[in-house]
């Protein structure tokens, strides 16, 4: 910024400079707030990095280990997992892009600057899709480096691979950003929300009553296995559809693996032709929308507001102004239990939380997922017979639990705090007291979030048909880590607050959210491994008590060090905040 | 200057500035007043371009903000009460953006934000990063940036917010030497003392429409009230209950002026 003697910029550039400028200071500023936990993140990155290498591989080497079938399974795997990307970072942008063009200070910054809204259009886009690309790109690069060496792929298939996959993010990215200005323009929080979970439903209703596996035949077993093997897979046809992106990714990617040079380039070719079409399209055409939406965001009155049976509904409501709302009455429950300021609070952070459209889609997308993982155990659970894959599969099912909670605690819990922003203040003079008020989220973000993982676990222990008592060992042990992770999450929230954030997704990819995330993750892989460690095995002769007692005191030891502490640290800064 | 021509914005059924027209001429220095939710933002984001008017037009120096935006604002500037600046920069890296956002030439930028920066005492801040500055260094910082480019049109929504007395002085003086020289502001403010002790010319808003319009002794006679800026107001305003109540409380202090 301090060089000198520069003509004229063009404001694109002036905008790539400057922002890349203020991400750089922010990454060396979370450098320099520790170096030592910066060093440990890179180390869990690194360890992550290698850990899903080595796992992919030696799944992909174990899959192409069956004779005939191992190419088709692992080919398959290919144009699933692609695909999966594909709607994964449609949404994902669709939700970036929204909060980025509308709900955005230097967008209306921009639009009041000698700035085409071509350019500002442009500017979002590029930084939408590094914000919702990043992550995904992260997460599949071991299992794209793990597939090349299971395939023993020559050098120049990773930079291939690479460049194919850089121009496919660029499809997504575009569909994402065109749904977030159509949804801007067309739709009001309400309205949205309605459409929001009636999609979910309608697609948890497909995975439970339209996504039933093929049930296999004992007679089928030993013959005719890639007959079956086709039936069982015809229900992943879809992701082999040629008029879809991640289609043209796979093949592109399979083509030069094989060595047919020429049909990889053809995908290639198809990729970037669509990539310089729709971009193109975006880049110059979709300023004017976005303005239009911009300001009919602005400017938005009820969309049912042209129904009279909408006015008079609302008349009605008007009428009844002084009325106790939804909520207050039904905390008015717990009078006995809790007191006034107390629910005042809940029903607070309920209300914002209900009425913040973009914490919608994001939890309807976690979810989402989540609902799909429940829904698919029943089938999964059918094939289980042994007792061994039972009692590991069982373990991998504390720890998917687990893994869904601590996303949900770093991602909504975390940031609670923060999320008072300046208004910190009016809570924190409040007689309440902030202590009760970091007190009260603690406890209303675990009951809610024990409600799911306790649910998630006794029915996984139920799909797998274990026994009552390792049933309640189960639910003692995630409600012990849905306390730890939830104490980790509102702890470390308060102890780095960021007031001048009101985006929570920004909130939590600062120091103390990454922090928070990397310390859940590792709370849960030690926990499972010592729970693990703790518990005898079915039919085991010898208990090794040691073992036992080492298992369950390092679990316990460990949720108290990562649970109680920081919360009780967070209390402790909460009762001597400075505003 | 400025003209705002028939101007109409209605959200859904709720008709927030109703038929507003206005012309503010070249170095005229005009200040709306208005109750909370009379239309004043909203008008100025029709102004400043933010929004679309559902019809009406505004013109700044001639440019049409729908039909001519780049040309307009290239020739406004618009600081909001709470203005947006990037953090992570220190405020001269920050005056180096708007004027290159602006194509302004090295040397005339040198010029004219080492001057600013000086008529706004922000030289012990110039290299800290902005996220460390207080909402009254930000806001001279932001007011400093929109001037750099000598805008013809300045828009400022409530100015003085988190200034000390003595910057409050320096920000009114510098625009006041501003629209002498030609600059049309256009100022938004709860603060009537303001309004009285910089305006030329004064225009109410209330529920959407424009009720008034004139300098502070045409106000006086068009509300048939004598003395302070505030009894016009609040008459004009049809406020009566306020007054009435405010009119008690405020009797002493009133005495005092």
């Amino acid at each position: 910024m301090n060089g000198g003697g520069s003509k004229f910029f063009s404001p694109l550039w002036l905008l790539l400079r400057t922002n890349g400028l203020q991400a750089w200071r922010r990454l060396l500023s979370f450098r320099d707030q520790s170096r030592l936990l910066s060093a440990a993140i890179m180390v869990f990155v690194a360890g992550y990095l290698w850990l899903a290498y080595l796992l992919f591989y030696k799944a992909m080497r174990f899959v192409s280990y069956f004779p005939g079938l191992g190419e088709v399974l692992v080919e398959r795997m290919l144009f699933l997992l692609f695909a999966f990307l594909f709607t994964m970072l449609m949404l994902s942008n669709l939700i970036i892009s929204f909060t980025n063009l509308f709900r955005n200070r230097e967008s209306t910054y921009l639009l009041t600057m000698p700035v085409s809204t071509d350019t500002i259009f442009r500017w979002k886009f590029i930084e939408s899709s590094i914000l919702a690309s990043w992550a995904f790109v992260f997460l599949i690069a071991p299992l794209v480096t793990a597939f090349g060496h299971s395939q023993k792929a020559p050098w120049h298939f990773y930079p291939i691979t690479v460049t194919l996959i850089l121009l496919f993010i660029v499809l997504p990215t575009v569909a994402g950003s065109w749904f977030a200005v159509l949804l801007a323009r067309f739709m009001d929080r309400r309205a949205f929300q309605v459409a929001a979970i009636t999609v979910a439903i309608g697609a948890i209703c497909y995975v439970a009553f339209g996504t039933a596996p093929e049930q296999m035949q004992d007679d089928f077993e030993d013959t005719r296995v890639l007959g079956l093997m086709d039936r069982l897979l015809k229900r992943t046809d879809f992701a082999q559809n040629p008029v879809l992106p991640s289609y043209w990714l796979s093949s592109g990617v399979l083509r030069w693996l094989e060595g047919a040079f020429g049909s990889a380039v053809f995908f290639m070719l198809v990729l970037l032709s669509n990539v310089l079409f729709f971009g193109f399209l975006s880049f110059t055409r979709l300023g004017k929308p976005f303005y239009e939406a911009a300001s009919v965001v602005q400017s938005r009155g009820s969309l049912f507001g042209h129904w009279e049976w909408f006015r008079k509904w609302r008349d009605f409501k008007g009428q009844r102004r002084y009325e106790i709302g939804f909520l207050e009455r039904a905390f008015a429950i717990f009078k006995g239990w809790l007191p006034g300021d107390v629910r005042a609070m809940l029903v607070k952070d309920i209300r914002v939380f209900w009425r913040d459209t973009t914490q919608w889609g994001q939890t309807l997308m976690l979810f989402g997922l989540l609902g799909v993982y429940i829904i698919n155990l029943r089938h999964f659970s059918q094939q289980l017979t042994a007792p061994f894959w039972i009692h590991v599969v069982s373990y991998l099912n504390l720890g998917a639990s687990a893994l869904n909670l601590a996303t949900l605690t770093t991602r909504f819990v975390y940031p609670q705090f923060s999320l008072e922003g300046r208004r910190v203040w009016i809570v924190g003079m409040a007689p309440i007291g902030l202590p009760k008020v970091v007190t009260a989220k603690y406890w209303l973000t675990t009951i809610a979030s024990l409600g799911v993982t306790l649910g998630l676990t006794v029915l996984s222990c139920h799909m797998l048909q274990l026994p009552w008592e390792r049933t309640v060992m189960f639910a003692l042990a995630i409600t012990v880590m849905t306390l730890t992770l939830n104490g980790l999450a509102v702890g470390l929230g308060v102890l780095y607050p960021n007031f001048r954030e009101e985006n929570p997704s920004k909130i939590v990819s600062g120091f103390g959210g990454t922090f928070c995330l990397v310390l859940s993750f590792l709370y849960i892989v030690a926990s499972v491994v010592l729970l693990a460690m703790g518990t005898p095995w079915p039919g085991a002769s010898d208990v090794d008590l040691g073992k036992v007692l080492f298992g369950w005191v390092g679990f316990g030891l460990l949720s108290v060090l990562l649970g109680w502490v920081p919360l009780k640290l967070g209390l402790k800064r909460a009762a001597h905040f400075e505003y | 200057m400025i003209e705002l021509l028939d101007l109409v914005k209605r959200f859904g059924d709720l008709v927030a500035v109703n038929h507003i027209s206005l012309k503010v001429e070249r170095g005229e220095f005009f200040a709306v007043l208005g109750p909370n939710a009379a239309g004043k933002t909203t008008t100025i984001k029709m102004l400043t371009g933010l929004i679309k008017p559902t019809s009406g037009r505004a013109l700044i120096a001639g440019c049409d903000v729908q039909a001519q935006p780049l040309e307009a604002r290239r020739k406004l500037a618009y600081v909001p009460d709470f203005p947006f600046l990037y953090d992570k920069l220190t405020p001269w890296e920050f005056l180096r953006f708007t004027g290159q956002m602006f194509r302004m030439e090295e040397k005339q930028f040198e010029a004219k934000a080492r001057t600013l920066v000086e008529r706004f005492n922000l030289e012990d801040f110039l290299r800290k990063p902005i996220e460390g500055l207080s909402h009254g260094t930000r806001q001279r910082v932001a007011i400093a940036s929109a001037l750099l480019h000598d805008p013809e049109v300045f828009v400022i929504d409530e100015p003085m917010v988190g200034l000390d007395p003595h910057h409050a002085r320096v920000v009114k003086d510098v625009l006041k030497e501003r629209s002498l020289q030609g600059m049309t502001v256009f100022l938004s403010t709860h603060q009537l003392s303001v309004a009285e002790e910089m305006a030329d010319r004064i225009g109410i808003i209330h529920q959407g429409r424009l009720v008034a319009v004139g300098t502070n002794e045409e106000l006086r006679r068009q509300s048939g009230q004598d003395g302070a800026l505030e009894k016009s107001f609040l008459s004009l305003t049809k406020q009566e209950a306020n007054f009435n109540e405010e009119r008690g409380q405020a009797a002493p202090s009133a005495g005092n002026k």
